[in-house]
């Protein structure tokens, strides 16, 4: 899969100062399956605006932006329920958990779409990134940095050819980010994907393949 | 997917849902018994009236003072029968033909006291006559006039003169022995020839002295010289006599008959206005019912309205996000059917137990109409609701 865009800007972002930006300033922007983006900009630059263009949710901006050689305009309902269960996922950055679902239940809600992992390799994971012990608490009560990390979890369990992370290790500290970075690099290896990591700053975060300042 | 269902039914109003569901279950039982009603006494209503057999309908113009002094006409003009021939609900009309001569009776037999007195004679085709006999033709080389006359009179001298003057009673069979001569008068002194009369019959129908049309148009040929009179009364075969639109036409052209045979068309009249009006009621309540089920639904897809912008976002495709609503209504739907089926065929037991009473046949089980109105109905609020609910959850996706 390959994402293309062709002088696209959010038009919010039209009313802003984007000079230097490497995504909104660009004539033309190639994406493709496989590569590691780190996209790096202070807060208001069109770091969510930019994901959410590529996943379908936004589409005010102007110029034009492909998957496959196919305009996004294009897709139909069915198609972006389609691409969302088995080609992009998101880690939203406002997590969009439901308060009322375990933490487990969360996670489940789109396993039980997919089907793509088993139990046992949701526990690991969970184990792995050390939620395991909240796993049946209301994902209401949990910590901001616990929820991150659910999101993460259900955010992986669905095939994808791209991950878009939206600042996903910004309430963590930076071993259990590391812990949570290695973990995503390993399913999106996996399944040969791209991956598009949207942060605050220089995070240290490790191997991007291509760095994009917004 | 429970935790679709979950996530989605949380929302929902239980009190809004409830007073939908009682309102329309309640609007359906009233429609449903109502129509279970109104089959039922229709079916008695024609029991008793014997609807198998059509009706006959002997009508004439109510007398008034201007036919008394002589200024209107009480026969039927030739324009006023085409008329009556021209409604529906008259499958067959006939006018009665009257003797255009005087006529009289008289006895000469030593077992009775002589009487005389002038008659009349009417006749209509045999198939309107309810006397079937042998003897009921003219055959002038005979000379027996065969007569038919009401039960009634016979009634009047059996239990009323007979009893009052000391004369013994006559059943049905001795009267057709009774020697009697009729004597028709043509114009002219002198003019004139005795019959043998013999009663072949007694008639429930027609209220009037009966001869053979054969025999009536032969003697107005032979005698008659009065002016031909319009013919003062009209029968008419219905086969449907409940037929609301006879008292109808009969009272907006002044016309008369006996009442009683037309009550099942009054009662009609007023079961049918009962029924409107219940079904007008039933209507309404269904189609509130129906609203406030609409809004409900609607009430609780906007209040999810966050929750099911994000599971839009997980990927869920609008009808995905539908399935609990569906789901939720025809629940709803199905029992409303379920109970308002049960409620009515429980009213229909009990009516029936209490009609047993009164030994009127009514059904203890619903009429197949019944399942079709509930079942049909259910389908359109149902297929109202379902559209409605995916076009506002179609809204809330991108």
């Amino acid at each position: 899969m390959t994402i293309r865009f062709e002088k696209m800007i959010p038009l919010p972002m039209l009313e802003q100062d984007t000079s230097g930006s490497e995504v909104w300033e660009a004539e033309s922007l190639l994406l493709e399956q496989g590569k590691y983006y780190l996209v790096e900009a202070p807060s208001g630059r069109g770091k969510t605006s930019l994901l959410s263009v590529i996943y379908g949710i936004r589409t005010d901006y102007q110029g034009v932006v492909t998957i496959d050689d196919r305009e996004l305009v294009s897709f139909t309902l069915k198609e972006w329920s389609s691409i969302r269960k088995s080609e992009l996922s998101f880690i939203f950055q406002g997590l969009e958990l439901f308060d009322d679902l375990t933490a487990l239940e969360n996670i489940r809600l789109k396993n039980e779409m997919t089907g793509y992992h088993s139990n046992e390799r949701i526990m690991e994971m969970a184990r792995v990134l050390g939620i395991d012990p909240f796993l049946q608490r209301k994902a209401g009560i949990l910590s901001f940095g616990q929820q991150q990390r659910v999101a993460i979890i259900r955010a992986l369990c669905q095939p994808f050819n791209f991950l878009l992370a939206d600042e996903c290790f910004s309430h963590m500290d930076r071993e259990n980010s590391l812990t949570a970075y290695h973990l995503i690099r390993e399913e999106c290896e996996v399944r040969d994907a791209g991956l598009i990591l949207t942060s605050l700053n220089e995070t240290g975060l490790p191997n991007a393949d291509v760095r994009l300042k917004l | 997917m429970r935790l679709l269902y979950q996530i989605l039914w949380k929302d929902h109003s239980r009190a809004h849902l409830l007073g939908a569901f009682l309102g329309t279950l309640a609007g359906f039982v009233l429609l449903l018994a109502g129509i279970q009603f109104y089959m039922d006494i229709k079916s008695v209503l024609s029991e008793n009236r014997d609807l198998l057999d059509p009706e006959y309908i002997v009508i004439n113009k109510k007398v008034n003072i201007g036919q008394t002094l002589g200024l209107s006409r009480v026969g039927f003009t030739p324009e006023e029968i085409e008329e009556i021939k021209a409604q529906p609900f008259a499958d067959q009309v006939a006018a009665f033909n009257s003797n255009e001569f005087p006529v009289s009776a008289y006895t000469e037999n030593e077992r009775f006291p002589d009487f005389i007195t002038d008659l009349f004679f009417e006749s209509i085709p045999n198939e309107f006559i309810d006397v079937k006999s042998e003897e009921w033709h003219w055959d002038p080389e005979k000379g027996t006039i065969p007569v038919i006359i009401p039960q009634d009179y016979l009634n009047l001298y059996n239990f009323g003169f007979a009893p009052s003057q000391g004369l013994p009673q006559i059943p049905k069979g001795v009267i057709s022995m009774i020697d009697f001569k009729l004597r028709l008068k043509g114009q002219g002194r002198g003019n004139y020839d005795d019959y043998q009369g013999r009663i072949v019959g007694f008639s429930n129908r027609v209220n009037s002295i009966l001869v053979p049309l054969d025999f009536l148009e032969w003697a107005n040929q032979k005698y008659g010289y009065f002016k031909k009179n319009d013919p003062s009364q009209v029968i008419l075969v219905s086969k449907n006599p409940t037929d609301p639109n006879i008292i109808r036409f009969l009272e907006e052209k002044g016309y008369d008959t006996i009442r009683e045979k037309l009550k099942s068309s009054r009662m009609n009249i007023i079961l049918k206005f009962i029924i409107s009006f219940l079904v007008i009621v039933a209507a309404i309540i269904i189609g509130l019912a129906f609203l406030v089920f609409l809004l409900s639904l609607q009430l609780m897809i906007s209040r999810s309205s966050e929750k099911i912008r994000r599971l839009n976002k997980l990927g869920f495709h609008y009808r995905e996000i539908s399935r609990p609503y569906i789901l939720l209504l025809l629940l709803l739907m199905a029992g409303i059917t379920g109970l308002s089926l049960l409620l009515t065929s429980l009213l229909a037991g009990q009516l029936h137990q209490t009609a047993e009473t009164w030994s009127l046949n009514i059904s203890p089980s619903l009429h197949g109409i019944i399942y079709g109105t509930a079942l049909g109905l259910i389908l359109l609020i149902s297929v109202a609701n379902v559209t409605a609910i995916l076009i506002s959850t179609k809204k809330l996706c991108k």
